[in-house]
């Protein structure tokens, strides 16, 4: 088969058969997982039929197994303080979908975040964090799902050197042992937008708008797709299977088209500290080098990503841009929100819309979606839970 | 630490020595230096190297050259201009990582307290604060106008009526304004237990005494609890 393009926009809809070739040589650390455990080094999270797993392909050609059923949500501290929608609207697939999971207390956040901007903690103490994670997931009898890139990210490493380092693997090994857990490590370390990636075709089905003139951007995340690169979704029908696959993989599949634009790869300007203390320097990279280029050269409605950082950085940064005479404005939301929002989901109740700072009204507005009543309604019922009214929960703990 | 007449602090070529063994006997430092090409790619690819005198490429030659005296040069205000996207690490023909060299470096600046790391984290404490105390990076109740006044003027939306609004959140984890989530105690102890043994309490007491005592107090009582 030759390159075929279909979309006059941009590569998101490039097929080719073109096989991924490593051009150097990289050791598949599943392998050498499995063979651990056979050692009784290591206990191993599984991947079970129970699980319903799809199996999709990495950078390299590998082949990875991602569980769609019966799942650990750990959550991102990120998302759940400042971006709710997006644990929210997962949730809500999850359940229009009978999907089994628990979201529960029992879960510390990845620390990720602090050792990448502050430095302020070792290997040591991010594995045993990481590791006491899974153990919960494991003990519950299920797997985990990891909702923040920048988790996803360390988890890999993190997973990678305790099999490469027996060191490690003893140290964390005792640490556990001291708070009444075990080393454990999954099979696979899963994101979530690798679950809307090979759900996107039963996401499609719940759509319930035509998308077919909204131009999306997508900014991958490089904590999924740059750290620990060979471990991230690539599809030989998706930019020719040159650039990560997932969130531009459910825009397709909803019949929105995908825009290039020429910065695609250049990260947000998050920068971990820099966010928080030394932000003139993520918003001037957030303007300069994403969200102007998105607008003036792919005219983008929407802007898709698919991490805790990246959907902060990329909205809360537009609005200063005014003061440097940038105009270009474009709404910023993760993948799984933007599914949600055009599946039929609730503007205020589910998708949360009303947190983002950059105007997402005239997106709405252009698919069709009136976000007025939804706001009547969010309105009314923040009156009633003032008055003592109880939430309608999607989820309820489990009763232990 | 003593200064020369222009106020620039003299280190003793000991210390300069001792940091970069400290960086070599790191057990990620052989994955993370390779082979440098000086090819340039990774700095072409650095979001930072836009803003700041920081180069990538610059890290890998200074580590190559296996000169204290260079490496040292590193050790200020220079490794807190790294974003640690890891465009470097996945661009580079060699697999070297600079922004995991990085990493190691920063770990070492504030292990041994550096005076430069301290400046850097001062305004960071807030955060660090509620991540080592509470298991939790960001709520709900640090998103204030006068803390992101560029933010705009719809950040005041997130501060008013902020209680009401977490309770319409559809998940239970969810309906509090000073966590993320509603972590629970017995798993925060887990957490202070790792702390404790991986020596992170430890190194927030050197780079910050004051916000360790603080992080102290909190901790005892939720251990007491
Ligand atoms: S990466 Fe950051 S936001 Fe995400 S869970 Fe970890 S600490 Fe929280
Ligand atoms: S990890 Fe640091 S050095 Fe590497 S490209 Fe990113 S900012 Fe530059
Ligand atoms: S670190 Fe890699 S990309 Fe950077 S100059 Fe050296 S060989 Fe080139």
């Amino acid at each position: 088969m030759a390159i075929e393009i279909s979309n006059r926009l941009g590569l998101a809809n490039v097929k080719s058969d073109f096989i991924h070739t490593a051009g150097r040589k990289l050791e598949d650390i599943h392998e050498r997982l499995l063979e651990l455990e056979a050692k009784g080094e290591v206990k191993v999270i599984h991947i079970k039929e129970e699980n319903k797993p799809i199996e999709a392909e990495t950078l390299l050609g590998w082949k990875k197994k991602i569980p769609t059923n019966k799942l650990w949500h750990h959550k991102s501290c990120g998302q759940c303080g400042n971006i709710p929608g997006y644990p929210v609207s997962l949730l809500w697939f999850m359940n229009q979908m009978g999907i089994e999971y628990v979201d529960e207390r029992n879960q510390t956040s990845c620390t990720a975040w602090n050792y990448h901007g502050s430095g302020t903690s070792n290997p040591v103490g991010l594995a045993a964090v990481a590791v006491r994670n899974w153990h919960r997931a494991y003990e519950l009898g299920l797997f985990p799902l990891f909702h923040c890139a920048t988790t996803f990210g360390d988890y890999k490493e993190m997973r990678n050197l305790l099999v490469e380092n027996k060191e490690l693997r003893d140290e964390v090994r005792r640490i556990m042992h001291k708070i009444g857990r075990d080393l454990v490590i999954p099979e696979y370390i899963v994101h979530y937008s690798e679950w809307v990636h090979v759900m996107r075709f039963e996401i499609a089905k719940l759509k319930k708008y035509d998308l077919s003139s909204v131009i999306a951007t997508v900014h991958p995340a490089c904590h999924t797709y740059k750290m620990i690169p060979e471990d991230c979704i690539y599809d030989k029908d998706i930019y020719a299977g040159k650039r990560t696959a997932v969130s531009t993989g459910v825009m397709l599949a909803l019949g929105a088209q995908v825009a290039d634009y020429s910065t695609w790869y250049d990260c947000c300007g998050f920068g971990f500290r820099h966010i928080l203390t030394e932000r003139e320097a993520s918003r001037s990279f957030v303007m300069d080098r994403k969200i102007r280029p998105m607008v003036r050269e792919a005219h983008s409605d929407v802007c898709i990503t698919q991490d805790t950082g990246c959907t902060t950085t990329l909205d809360k940064n537009q609005w200063i841009g005014k003061a440097m005479g940038y105009t270009e404005q474009v709404p910023v939301m993760a993948d799984v929100m933007f599914a949600a929002l055009v599946c039929g989901a609730d503007v205020f109740k589910i998708v949360q819309l009303q947190w983002h700072t950059t105007d997402w009204r005239p997106l709405c507005e252009k698919i069709g979606i009136d976000w007025k009543k939804s706001e009547q309604e969010y309105n009314a019922y923040l009156e009633e839970l003032k008055a003592g009214g109880k939430t309608v929960n999607l989820y309820e703990y489990p009763k232990s | 630490m003593e200064y020369d007449e222009n106020g620039v602090s003299i280190v003793p070529a000991d210390l300069k020595k001792e940091i970069f063994e400290e960086a070599r006997k790191d057990f990620r430092y052989e994955e993370y230096v390779r082979g440098c090409l000086n090819c340039g790619v990774c700095t072409g690819g650095c979001p930072p190297h836009r803003f700041f005198d920081f180069s990538p490429r610059i890290v890998l030659q200074k580590m190559k050259s296996k000169d204290p005296e260079l490496i040292w040069t590193m050790m200020d205000e220079y490794v807190w201009a790294c974003f640690q996207c890891f465009t470097c690490a996945m661009i580079c023909p060699f697999l070297n990582s600079p922004g995991g060299v990085i990493a190691i470096l920063r770990e070492i600046a504030v292990r041994r307290g550096f005076e430069s790391a301290k400046k850097v984290l001062k305004p960071y404490s807030r955060v660090l604060l509620k991540l080592t105390a509470y298991g939790n990076q960001l709520s709900p109740d640090m998103i204030q106008p006068d803390f992101f006044p560029d933010w705009g003027p719809h950040i005041g939306y997130a501060s008013t009526d902020l209680s009401v609004k977490r309770k319409a959140i559809p998940m239970p984890t969810l309906q509090v304004t000073n966590l993320a989530w509603d972590v629970a105690p017995e798993t925060m102890k887990e957490l202070y237990d790792i702390f404790d043994e991986a020596g992170v309490f430890k190194i927030i007491e050197s780079v910050d005494p004051s916000l360790y005592e603080i992080i102290q107090d909190i901790v005892d009582d939720v251990r007491s609890s």
